[in-house]
């Protein structure tokens, strides 16, 4: 889709390209001064000559304006189409990498590839790629104006309710629902990776670090998701896991909505497990077989064990939830994988169709300033901590060696 | 004297005489004429007592045919007969053609139905085109009965408020003069009093502090008037802003009501504005429209035996890590059916219902979705 000829342009471009596609001799000291400076054509290979067009096409359908955030990975600026002014996107910017050197970034690579396949409503979407100077990476990327959902956590000015919230973790989990569905796992969901859009809508955004589900008996990272989010699978480093992982973080999403803090929040890893223990009970054989048998398992003082929490605890943790949804959370935040609920059953649950009814996506809370809040998210590497007292707990992924 | 009134003194003589049953006024000082807005004829209340008590009955005046019921005789209201019988249309026809300004897309529109409701009320006082002006009329009370309905329940409703509002204003105005009267009253005492006080003070010091004693009153009475007259400044400005607030709540009330009207499209009238009544809200769908779990060509079974899966469900520390196997089963079936009843000349014309690829391009459909059935086909499954 990216490099589809079968696009329009407006006339005096449409006049450009033609004229270079019947002469291409005359390419070079007839016309466009941008390819000049930019690509020097090679004449002597022709199938080059075709993709350095096609991305060429790509390129100038769009405009960049201004930009919006800069971080160590990427540049994100606003842009509009050539042809439609009032259409913007956003131009993200993939910086070469010192890291990467002889290639492109593997979060670019992961972005691209699962971006392109997925079209939902509650999905950022990928416009377009292509390549400019440098061969850098550009992801034209849908305008979503409206900041995140940590921006509106943290605002204390803003009030919202049950029905709120509702309606923010349906958009939530159905688009983590179709990434399951289309066998897509996400990796790292967390309230700043889930942007507004103007009419409200929820997107699931920054697929750095998302993976098509692995074949049997192969090993995935257990480095990925932010920390706060991350489920205890992954905390005891199993190589092995299911959808089920992106569903803790859905969880821990929606009991920062309702507290408007994080829930567990651990300085580190170790930190992490241990609150995770603290809050929903300490995993054991009995609650979760097999668990002492993952890598990472650290036995626990036996005088230190918590029941795992019953139902009454989540309901006493978050009385805004009723107690219906209190028991949707419960099923979200189980410790064994395998009892935790599916995306699917997710949805299923009474939850959403019990009062209060979700608010309607246009009637959300708001707030006005989340261009620059957008431009900041897209430039964030996945899994990072943006907050500044963290700065230093979060943990730099290290891909090398590690399989997906 | 000039004719006019002469005319009129002598048809006030004529009334004086009942047409039907020619007792006069002097005979009978309690008779009392009564019309009934079928003919307009009229007659006195004896008449009208002897002749519909027993149920309708055609009119007494030689000619007339129309059969009246007594319930509708009534009192005249204006003395030109002609006046009464258009005041009596004019009502009618009001009350039908009831809509109001804010309907309308224009002004033009608006006019254009002022206009029209003129020449409904002068065709039929005047009799031209009075079958179908009639019918056109009842049709359209048929057809908008409920925004007639809602109209006129609007109507009244600002009618009562605004008497309201006019009481309330007059009780406010009462009880600012009963405040101002109080003032003057308070006002009138307390300068009594100081007078007094001044001149008991001065009977009872000595002669020289008279001019002291003088001064000291009256600049306490400066004092007082000051300090009250920024009170009163207080006062009012507190009432004028609740009147301010009292309009608005009214203003807003007749906005709100004007939108909960559904008028129907009628085809007397023109230029009303297209009234959108909200689609009902449909049950929340928390899968957004998709349904789940949908597969055309297969079925998801939860246990496919294989040497090569089969150790895995034994390994447990796969299985506490939470791999799920239904979702390899499921990813791999997916893949395997994946481009089958994928046909792309079928998908084209109804993109394209219009048929205007040519032959060639149906040709190159055709092979694009021959092709894309056998690559699915040929799919590895594993």
């Amino acid at each position: 889709m990216a490099v589809s000829p079968s696009v329009l342009y407006p006339a005096s471009y449409e006049a450009k390209v033609t004229s270079t596609t019947i002469k291409p001799d005359a390419n070079s000291s007839e016309n466009s001064s941008y390819q000049q400076n930019q690509f020097p054509p090679s004449h002597s290979n022709n199938e080059r000559e075709i993709t350095e067009q096609l991305n060429d096409d790509v390129r100038l359908k769009y405009i960049k304006d201004k930009r919006l955030g800069e971080g160590t990975y990427a540049v994100v600026f606003l842009g509009h189409l050539r042809t439609k002014p009032a259409s913007f996107v956003a131009i993200k910017k993939i910086k070469v990498n010192a890291e990467y050197k002889d290639g492109l970034s593997m979060d670019a690579i992961r972005e691209v590839k699962y971006l392109q396949e997925l079209s939902h409503p509650n999905i950022i979407a990928l416009h377009d790629v292509f390549s400019s100077k440098d061969q850098n990476l550009n992801l034209v990327l849908e305008y979503l104006p409206r900041g995140d959902l940590e921006m509106l956590i943290k605002d204390t000015n803003i009030h919202y309710g049950a029905a709120d919230v509702k309606a923010w973790m349906g958009m939530l989990a159905r688009g983590v629902w179709f990434c399951h569905e289309n066998f897509i796992l996400h990796r790292d969901i967390k309230p700043n990776n889930l942007l507004i859009a103007a009419d409200g809508e929820v997107k699931l955004a920054d697929f750095g670090l998302a993976r098509s589900f692995a074949d049997p008996y192969l090993n995935m990272t257990h480095q990925v998701i932010t920390r706060w989010y991350r489920p205890p699978e992954l905390l005891f480093g199993a190589r092995q896991y299911s959808g089920v992982v992106d569903i803790w973080s859905m969880g821990m999403v929606f009991a920062e909505l309702l507290l408007r803090v994080p829930f567990v929040a651990g300085n580190t890893d170790l930190d992490q497990i241990a609150k995770i223990c603290e809050a929903f009970g300490t995993p054991t054989e009995d609650n979760w077989p097999g668990v002492t048998k993952l890598p990472n398992y650290l036995p626990t003082d036996s005088s230190h064990v918590v029941p795992l929490q019953g139902r009454d605890f989540f309901l006493r943790q978050f009385p805004t939830a009723g107690p219906v949804g209190a028991d949707l959370l419960m099923s979200m935040c189980t410790l064994d994988p395998k009892k935790r609920s599916t995306a699917c059953r997710v949805l299923q649950h009474g939850w959403w169709s019990t009062e209060p009814k979700p608010t309607d996506k246009k009637n959300l809370p708001r707030k006005p300033d989340g261009i620059e809040k957008m431009g900041h998210d897209l430039t964030r590497r996945g899994g990072e901590v943006d907050d500044t007292t963290f700065k230093n707990a979060a943990r730099q992924l290290n891909f090398s060696g590690a399989r997906g | 004297m000039p004719p006019a009134r002469d005319a009129m003194a002598n048809r006030g003589d004529d009334d004086e005489v009942c047409p039907v049953c020619k007792s006069s006024r002097y005979l009978n000082p309690d008779m009392q004429f009564l019309i009934n807005p079928e003919c307009y004829h009229k007659m006195c209340e004896s008449c009208v007592d002897r002749i519909f008590s027993s149920g309708p009955a055609n009119c007494p005046v030689a000619g007339c045919h129309k059969t009246l019921r007594k319930a509708r005789f009534r009192k005249q209201t204006f003395e030109d007969i002609n006046v009464e019988r258009e005041v009596d249309i004019r009502r009618r026809v009001m009350q039908i053609l009831n809509r109001r300004e804010e309907e309308f897309d224009s002004k033009r529109a608006w006019d254009d139905f002022l206009e029209q409701r003129e020449e409904i009320i002068a065709n039929l006082v005047h009799g031209t085109d009075v079958a179908k002006t009639e019918g056109d009329l009842q049709r359209y009370a048929s057809e908008n009965m409920r925004s007639i309905r809602a109209n006129q329940a609007r109507e009244a409703q600002e009618a009562s408020s605004f008497k309201e509002q006019q009481t309330h204003e007059q009780e406010l105005a009462r009880l600012r003069r009963e405040a101002a009267k109080q003032e003057y009253e308070n006002e009138r005492r307390e300068l009594q009093a100081s007078r007094e006080d001044v001149l008991t003070r001065l009977a009872a010091g000595r002669p020289g502090d008279a001019a002291a004693i003088a001064r000291e009153g009256k600049k306490v009475l400066l004092k007082k008037s000051s300090a009250r007259r920024s009170e009163e400044d207080r006062i009012r400005q507190k009432q004028a802003a609740l009147r301010n607030s009292d309009a608005r709540k009214a203003g807003q009330a007749g906005t709100a009501a004007d939108k909960a009207d559904a008028a129907g499209d009628s085809g007397l009238i023109k230029g009303l504005k297209k009234i959108v009544t909200p689609e009902p809200e449909k049950p929340y769908d928390p899968f957004g429209g998709i349904i789940p779990n949908k597969r055309d060509y297969y079925t998801l079974r939860d246990y496919y035996p294989s040497s090569y899966l089969d150790p895995l469900r034994q390994d447990t520390r796969m299985q506490a890590g939470g791999y799920d196997l239904q979702e390899y089963y499921s990813r791999t079936l997916m893949e395997a059916f994946a481009g089958l009843g994928c046909f792309i000349d079928e998908e084209v014309a109804q993109r394209d219902p219009a048929g205007s690829l040519g032959a060639s391009g149906s040709v190159a459909t055709q092979g694009a979705s021959l092709a894309a059935v056998s690559t699915a086909g040929t799919l590895d499954p594993s």
